[in-house]
This record gives C-alpha cells, sequence and structure tokens, in this order.
C-alpha cells in the first residue's frame, strides 16, 4: 500500500510542476507523456525498437555472466589465478563505461559485435568481483566429501559448488541486468540505427522531451516486468531449500 | 591397503611420527587418543584429503568416509544425498535408508531432519558407496548416549552386512568394544600408533 501511494505522490507532483512550469516542450504532463506511450505502442514502433534493446541486453547479460561466473570461479579457487589477474580485474573496474564503449566502436567497428561486447566488458567485472568473494566462502568441509566420494568436475559443479553460488549469481543478475540496459541505451545512443537508445538519441536532437520519457517509462516497465516475472521467482526457487517446511 | 607415513608436519613442527599400518577388507581398526593429538590428521591422510606429506597411502581398496559432522547437500533432498556423490542406484540407496530408519524422510531436506536422522543419512552414503574400507572421524561425538548406542549398533550391523573394513577415530573407548574394533592409541608428540604398549 505505501508502495502506490508513494507512485500516487509522485505521479501528483509530476502534474504540479509540469503545470508550475507552464511549458509543455521541457517539462510535459504526464498525459501528455501517456500519449506518447500509447501512439508508439500501437504504431508497433516501440515493440520493433524496445525488442532490439532487449536483444542487446540479453546477449551481453549472457555474455557477461557466463565469461564473469567463469573468471570469479577460478580467481576465488586459484591463488595464482587470483594474483596475475586481479590487477586487470582492478583497472577494468575503473575503466568508465563511455571509454569502453567508444574504443569498442573504433576498434571493431560499428557494428552490432562492438555493441554487445562493450556492454558485456563493462559488466564482466562487477560480475567477476562477486562471484569471486562467493568462490572464497565455499563450504571446505563439503569440498572434502565431494573430493571423499570421487565426485566427478562435473558433478561437483553442479551439485556442490552452483547451489552455494546461487545467491551470489542471482544477486550479480539483477545487479548487472539494471546496469546493463542502461549501458545498451548508452551503446545505442552513439552508434546504433535501431533501440531504445537510438529513439532517444533522435528525440533528443528535435528537443522532444516528452517522447524521450515515453520511450524511457515504456523501457522501465519492460525491465520491470522481466525482473518480477523471471528473476525472483528463480531466485526464490533456487532457495527452496533453505526453508524448514515444504 | 598400506599406510607409511614418516612424519606429517605443520607449519615446522611434527603432528605425527613414523607410522605404519596395514588394513584388508573386514578388519577394523579404532584409533584411539585424546582431542588434538592428530587424530582427525591421520584419517585426513589415509582418505587422501591431505598429501601433503612424505610417504604413502597405498591399495586398491574403495574407501568410503563418514565425517565428524554429517557434511550434507543442504540443497538435496535425502535420495538424492546418497545417489549424487556416490553415483549409486535408487536401488541401493532406497535400501540403505530403509536399514537406517529414514524409509520416511527420502524427500526431505537435510535442515528439516535431526541431527540424528542427518548423521544416519551420512552413514547410509558411507555404505552407498560399496567401501572396502570404511573411515570414520569421531562419528557419534555430539549425540546423546541413547541415540550414540543406536548409532554405534546400527553402524555394526552394516558393517556385518557389507564385510566392509572399519578404520575408527574417537576419544571414546567403548565405542571400539561394542564395534569388535582393534583399538590402537595414538599418543607421543609427535604422536606414534600403540598396540598393547609397544610402538608399531
Amino acid at each position: 500500500m505505501p508502495g502506490i501511494l508513494s507512485l500516487v505522490a509522485m505521479l501528483v507532483l509530476w502534474v504540479v510542476v509540469a503545470r508550475i512550469s507552464d511549458d509543455p516542450r521541457t517539462m510535459p504532463g504526464p498525459e501528455a507523456v501517456a500519449m506518447r506511450l500509447w501512439q508508439i505502442t500501437v504504431t508497433g514502433e516501440l515493440w520493433f525498437h524496445a525488442g532490439m534493446t532487449l536483444f542487446r541486453v540479453l546477449a551481453s547479460f549472457a555474455l557477461a555472466m557466463a565469461v564473469g561466473v567463469a573468471l570469479g570461479l577460478w580467481m576465488g579457487r586459484s591463488r595464482t589465478a587470483d594474483q596475475w589477474l586481479n590487477p586487470g580485474l582492478v583497472i577494468a573496474l575503473n575503466v568508465p563505461a563511455l571509454v569502453i564503449i567508444v574504443l569498442a566502436y573504433i576498434w571493431i567497428g560499428l557494428n552490432e559485435v562492438a555493441a554487445i561486447l562493450a556492454v558485456a566488458l563493462n559488466k564482466i567485472p562487477v560480475v567477476t568481483v562477486m562471484l569471486r568473494e562467493g568462490t572464497r566462502a565455499l563450504r571446505p568441509d563439503l569440498d572434502d566429501m565431494a573430493t571423499a566420494f570421487r565426485m566427478s568436475r562435473a558433478a561437483r559443479l553442479r551439485h556442490v559448488v552452483m547451489p552455494q553460488l546461487a545467491p551470489h549469481v542471482a544477486a550479480a543478475a539483477r545487479a548487472g541486468i539494471s546496469l546493463i540496459w542502461k549501458i545498451v541505451l548508452v551503446v545505442e545512443f552513439l552508434g546504433r540505427s535501431n533501440g531504445v537508445g537510438f529513439k532517444i538519441h533522435l528525440l533528443f536532437s528535435s528537443f522532444d522531451v516528452a517522447g524521450v520519457l515515453a520511450w524511457a517509462l515504456a523501457f522501465v516497465a519492460v525491465m520491470l516486468a522481466i525482473d518480477i516475472v523471471v528473476l525472483r521467482p528463480w531466485e526464490a526457487r533456487l532457495s527452496r531449500w533453505r526453508r524448514d517446511e515444504d | 591397503m598400506r599406510i607409511d607415513i614418516q612424519r606429517k608436519s605443520f607449519g615446522g613442527s611434527d603432528v605425527l611420527g613414523r607410522l605404519r599400518l596395514d588394513i584388508r577388507r573386514g578388519q577394523r581398526i579404532a584409533v584411539l587418543g585424546p582431542s588434538g593429538v592428530g587424530k582427525s590428521t591421520l584419517l585426513r591422510i589415509i582418505a587422501g584429503l591431505d598429501r601433503d606429506f612424505p610417504g604413502s597411502v597405498g591399495g586398491d581398496e574403495r574407501l568410503s568416509v563418514v565425517f565428524q559432522e554429517p557434511t550434507l547437500l543442504p540443497w538435496r533432498r535425502a535420495l538424492d544425498n546418497i545417489t549424487i556423490p556416490t553415483g549409486c542406484d535408487l536401488a541401493l540407496a532406497s535400501d540403505l535408508l530403509k536399514r537406517v530408519g529414514l524409509q520416511d524422510q527420502l524427500d526431505r531436506f537435510p535442515r528439516q531432519m535431526s541431527l540424528g536422522q542427518q548423521r544416519r543419512l551420512s552413514l547410509a552414503r558411507a555404505f552407498a558407496a560399496r567401501p572396502d574400507i570404511l573411515l570414520m572421524d569421531e562419528p557419534f561425538a555430539s549425540l546423546d548416549p541413547d541415540t550414540a548406542t543406536r548409532m554405534i549398533d546400527l553402524t555394526g550391523d552394516l558393517l556385518d552386512h557389507s564385510g566392509a573394513g572399519l578404520i575408527l577415530v574417537t576419544h571414546e573407548a567403548r565405542e571400539p568394544v561394542r564395534l569388535a574394533a582393534r583399538p590402537l592409541l595414538l599418543r607421543g608428540d609427535p604422536a606414534t600408533l600403540h598396540e598393547d604398549g609397544q610402538t608399531i
């Protein structure tokens, strides 16, 4: 209930600010934005561009999670790997997203590979750090058990290691998806000819604030839906065993 | 199998001295000694969990371990806790669960079970690996006396039934008596094995 009230309060605040400013071009009210949202939905424009953006989000998310989990696991397990890779990791964590994007476009070209790679490269260091911490906290007694029963590497990874890392993977995934879609918009803004970021670029050029807000809100809704429909149920399923009763 | 340890040291000081021990399938040995003398270290070496020592542990015997704590996979149900680590089939797993009295608990997660039940599950898992020699590290510690006695008798039954040998590490003198295991004493600094007052 407080959540809904808070949303209503924000909406009221928006209406009031729009009225006071009395400048629909720079500060359009909710009704103008809703109109635009309706337009881009019925013309199908929203689905195409949001679809392209979503594709880039998912591709770079999958790449970042796969590489980040593997690197984090490796660095958490092996001191040597950690000592060799850590300086690079610290540098990577501190390179601005924009620098990676610009360099990827210059070195690889203004194409899809560069776009997805640039986004993934921004996210990989964060996933790596989270998974390295998780790996360091793996239970040594279960490791001994797996060794004593000569479990295969695959069985060990699946039944002993991954269940312990699942909360860390889920946390990295949820933190990741919100970071990634923001970077995807920047990537599209700078060098793609479709997607929500590209649309915002066009609307920015024509100073169309209502359009910018409509696209932003639409995409926020899509990402929230993914969080609620996919990520949260998945997290809940993974932690089933923590409950005392079925 | 033959266990031949020249010494085992931690941080420059020797914990275990020269140790030699032969054991075959069907033989039962208990290693007795006070806490901190190096019993668990010895068992870890025999189990292959610690290879950082001069000497060798060799033989074709299949080993299996019952740890001091149940050491179960909390995210897998009781039945899976037997089949996944050991790779045994469902029939053997359910048979063993029945023998340890957990036939009604197949679908439970470990934390839904009592400590006594978790220990019996851990015992069933160890036998599911079809060991020639079972290694046990103070498996009856921290159980109340009645439960401990029942666990010891259950272990004896399962050993009789499977024909497996036993290396039991404990500080309780009554356990080897009840399990008909040959008692060896681990003592000294660095610790060595003694039988009837003789170093072996």
